[in-house]
């Protein structure tokens, strides 16, 4: 009995032996036999491994094989006699190739044989490599549970060189494409999305909500300069074809300090190069007016710029917001600098102002508060010199094509504050009541300087009727805001999709990807290190976006999560203009040019401070001759007067002799 | 008579085009800086009779350095084409002067001979840097609002004159700004401290020398009580603004004139 049990067992191991060398034998006869079709399934088998191809580009590389084959069957079908030729050609090509072959006129048998044999061997190459990326995937593939890791980490590695080398390639990742289509990066790998070579992304993503995190160093500029150099190429092409309003970008700095001056220069560089005719560096080299907003909304903001307690405070916040309600709301028209503004907040201006037109309320509110407008008027002098001119005018939104505003946010978090709730106040006006509707794009960069006073969520759920897209980047999860619900609320409004560069703590943002269902495997260990082929399989929810690799992300490689998928891409640095050779550079020690404007607020207009009530017509000066203005004043007050100390030489001799002598006017 | 910026970097200017004198090449040069140049200053530039200067443009035409055409007024316009500018050694875009700029090209071209025929000038060595030269420089970073002069004359450090080392900011006025603007442009003339070109934040340092020592202020009648009152406005930094009227010639000739 016990014989005829091991015979039993003999006769099976036998046969299993038998059956694997006959299958063996077979497998290596067929490959031999279709020589060329194996010799062109191994070369697709081994680029795609090495290059970290997906299968289904190696079946695309079959599909663009159809013309050839149809070249190929057509001139076969001219010189066949019958269909039944036609239909055997395949088979003649492949004896034909091995006569060829045997004759030694090797290139004449590829040749032959090329059109069977590469489609064939491009679809089994893509079905090996599918088979074998499956099989790992599932956890069954491999010698050991860890080949599935190791496998994955290799094609990771090769997939990110294979993006590196496409985006060096001149021309490869074009900045915009067709359908407005704008060109991020080469694409790593993708989860859920449609894979390809090229990473881009529509235009109508940018003019939604858009989460920019990243670490310094990770390459964040680098992205953020693409996007933006995107959006404002797309934009005037879709302009100039009649498809949209001319967009308009404005990007708050809130770290300022030089890194933001080198930026802004870049920036600027980089959008002439994508077709901005100009842009502006705010507050160094241009203006803007706070002025210019309506009366209701500049009262609100006003006071919204000036921090106030709770409790027993917020009497003084009521009584401030009506004296500045008073004086901004004036008959005579609203104020048209932070000098003029100072001038109302005082008793005799404020009862003159309202003595023809203003109503028995406004003069017992007036009367009533008269003892609190010194203090009122303290606060905001101190607030228009923390402030700067740059928000004191002339200019506004529409006289550019793109802005870059530099807040001090490192250095004067408190400014920072309240200059981006002034910027964000003034777009989303401009954006409301702009001469010229625009497609409107507000780029925060470094949002944790200013989110404690800057609620974007509030901006975002608004911003969308007004044609505006907020794109807010931070340093991390923590940055987008000092609560995780506001957080939260910031990243799952970002329609547009979140872009995640390496950072310590992804998994907040991840989650938002969602998961996906995946089989995983587990293998019976039978001895180490020899684990068995059987076990048993489990589908199970892995989050789409992997924390893990979001942690090893390189320079230059992001995530972008979208519509809970995610694609992993090398980023295409944009290369703008080289700057032009300065004149003398800036020493190191001195603040830079915007902190000094800044410093001198208090110059703004003297003429205003000086005027008496009397010139309660700020209206009316503004149009007479004698107050060109206050923005000319303004101006002058910051020109400062003449730097030269020393007294310059007369030139009289020359110029008269050149030119004639001066004429008076 | 003019000293020609950049003639350094005429190659081989009267060996690749035999015929051509340095002369010649300065009126090249000359007409390259200022976009353009009508038929009567280019006579002034080459010191030469009508005659000539039509035979010399006839030349250029010849070699394809340059075109001529009666765009307006007056005599005819000469500017260089783009082999015109790259013999020259100037990086600028060709481009037939503006029809609607011919008179302040004039104007900046009449201002640039009467400063050049002053003595002081030619014994300085002084050297016009032109609105082209400086908007080359800028490239495409012309900032918001940002003005540009009709060209910067520099004084050697070791002129014989005492206002050497200066820098001075030429602007011609032909048609009346606004007060506010036209003070504006001078503050922005007189504050600046950068080259143009230079990153942003140097544009304006408070506490470096102003780039522009003086601004010269070359107008016409209508326009002169404009910047006069601007200048004004400005109070004690008005001191550095010289206002004078344009030269005799820098008008652009009425329709009337026969040109030569």
């Amino acid at each position: 009995m016990i014989g005829r049990w091991l015979s039993l067992l003999a006769a099976q191991a036998i046969i299993r032996i038998v059956a694997g060398a006959v299958t063996l034998a077979a497998a290596l006869a067929v490959t031999v036999a279709a020589a060329p079709v194996s010799l062109v399934a191994a070369a697709a088998l081994a680029i795609a491994w090495l290059r970290g191809w997906e299968p289904r580009r190696l079946f695309t590389a079959a599909a663009w094989c159809a013309p050839m084959v149809a070249v190929w069957l057509v001139g076969t079908a001219r010189t066949a006699p019958t269909w039944q030729h036609v239909a055997a050609a395949p088979y003649r090509a492949w004896t034909g190739f091995w006569h060829l072959a045997a004759t030694g006129a090797v290139p004449h048998a590829a040749a032959t044989i090329a059109p069977v044999a590469v489609p064939l061997g491009l679809v089994a190459g893509g079905l090996a490599w599918s088979y074998r990326i499956r099989s790992l995937a599932a956890g069954a593939g491999g010698l050991s549970p860890a080949a599935a890791v190791a496998f994955d980490q290799r094609q990771w590695q090769r997939q990110a060189r294979a993006a590196r080398a496409r985006i060096a390639a001149p021309g490869s990742v074009p900045l915009t494409m067709r359908n407005d289509l704008i060109g991020a990066g080469a694409v790593i790998r993708s989860v859920r999305h449609r894979g390809g070579l090229v990473a881009a992304i529509g235009y109508q993503r940018l003019r939604s909500h858009q989460v920019v995190i990243g670490t310094t160093g990770t390459g964040k500029t680098t992205l953020l300069l693409r996007l933006w150099a995107g959006f404002m190429a797309t934009g005037l092409r879709r302009h100039a074809a009649g498809l949209g309003a001319p967009p308009l970008l404005v990007v708050l700095d809130c770290k300022g300090g030089s890194d933001a001056r080198r930026l802004a220069d870049r920036v600027r560089r980089v959008l002439r190069q994508a077709g901005a005719r100009s842009t502006a560096i705010w507050p160094d080299e241009a203006s803007l007016s706070l002025w210019s907003l309506p009366p209701r909304q500049l009262t609100s903001t006003l006071v919204d710029l000036i921090e106030h307690g709770t409790g027993s405070a917020a009497y003084y916040a009521d009584v401030m917001e009506a004296l500045v309600g008073l004086a901004v709301e004036a008959p005579c028209g609203p104020p048209v600098s932070a000098a003029d503004l100072l001038a109302r907040l005082e008793p005799g201006w404020l009862s003159m102002a309202y003595a023809a037109a203003g109503t028995a309320a406004d003069h017992a509110m007036i009367r009533s508060a008269s003892r609190q407008l010194a203090d009122v008027a303290l606060r905001f002098r101190t607030l228009f010199r923390r402030l700067g001119s740059g928000l004191d005018g002339p200019g506004g939104f529409g006289d550019a094509d793109a802005w870059y505003c530099i807040l001090e946010g490192t250095d004067q978090i408190a400014v920072a504050e309240g200059q981006a709730r002034a910027l964000v106040d003034l777009l989303a006006s401009f954006a409301v009541r702009g001469p010229a509707r625009r497609e409107i794009l507000l780029a925060v960069d470094e949002f944790s300087a200013v989110s404690r006073r800057l609620p974007i969520w509030q901006l975002y759920e608004r911003a969308r009727s007004l044609g505006l897209a907020v794109q807010v980047s931070a340093q991390s999860w923590q940055g987008l805001g000092t609560s995780p619900d506001e957080r939260l609320r910031i990243a799952a409004s970002a329609e547009g999709g979140i872009w995640l560069l390496r950072t310590p703590e992804p998994e907040p943002v991840t989650a938002l990807a969602g998961t996906i269902r995946v089989v995983q495997t587990s293998r019976y260990l039978r001895r180490f290190p020899i684990w068995s082929h059987r076990g048993s399989s489990r589908v199970e929810e892995v989050p789409v976006a992997d924390p893990n690799l979001i942690r090893i992300l390189d320079v230059g490689q992001t995530a972008y999560i979208y519509r809970g998928g995610v694609t992993y891409l090398q980023v295409k640095r944009l290369v703008a203009a080289p700057a032009a050779v300065g004149g003398v550079p800036a020493s190191p020690a001195e603040p830079p040019a915007g902190l000094r404007a800044a410093a001198a607020p208090a110059e703004v207009s003297p003429r205003v401070d000086a005027a008496p009530p009397a010139g309660v017509s700020p209206r009316v000066d503004a149009a007479s001759p004698a107050g060109v203005s206050p923005r000319v004043d303004a101006g002058a007050g910051r020109s400062g007067a003449d730097p030269t100390a020393v007294p310059l030489p007369d030139i009289s001799l020359l110029l008269d002799a050149a030119f004639g002598p001066e004429h008076s006017p | 008579m003019i000293r020609a910026d950049g003639a350094s970097a005429l190659a081989a200017p009267g060996g690749r085009h035999p015929g051509r004198t340095g002369r010649h090449a300065d009126g090249l040069i000359f007409t390259g800086e200022m976009y353009g140049v009508q038929l009567d200053q280019l006579t002034t530039v080459l010191d030469v009779s009508h005659r000539s200067v039509g035979a010399i443009v006839a030349k250029w035409r010849t070699a394809g350095l340059a075109e001529a055409a009666r765009l307006g007024p007056g005599p005819r316009w000469v500017w260089l084409t783009r082999a015109g500018l790259a013999d020259c050694g100037l990086q600028y875009s060709p481009g037939v002067p503006g029809l609607a700029r011919l008179a302040h090209l004039r104007a900046v071209t009449g201002i640039r001979l009467a400063l050049a025929g002053t003595p002081q000038y030619a014994a300085a060595g002084a050297y016009w840097r032109s609105e082209r030269r400086l908007r080359a420089k800028i490239g495409g970073r012309l900032g918001l609002r940002e003005h540009v002069p009709d060209g910067e004359v520099h004084w050697p450090d070791s002129a014989p004159v005492p206002w050497a080392g200066e820098c001075w900011a030429i602007e011609a006025e032909l048609t009346p700004k606004t007060v506010a603007r036209t003070v504006m442009i001078m503050q922005e003339l007189l504050a600046r401290t950068g080259d143009y070109g230079c990153p942003a934040a140097q544009a304006r340092v408070l506490g470096r020398p102003p780039r522009h020592a003086r601004v010269i202020y070359l107008c016409s009648r209508a326009a002169l009580p404009t910047v006069a009152r601007a200048r004004a406005a400005l109070g004690s930094a008005g001191a550095r603004i010289e206002i004078r009227g344009l030269p005799d010639g820098a008008e652009l000739p009425s329709a009337g004139t026969t040109p030569p």
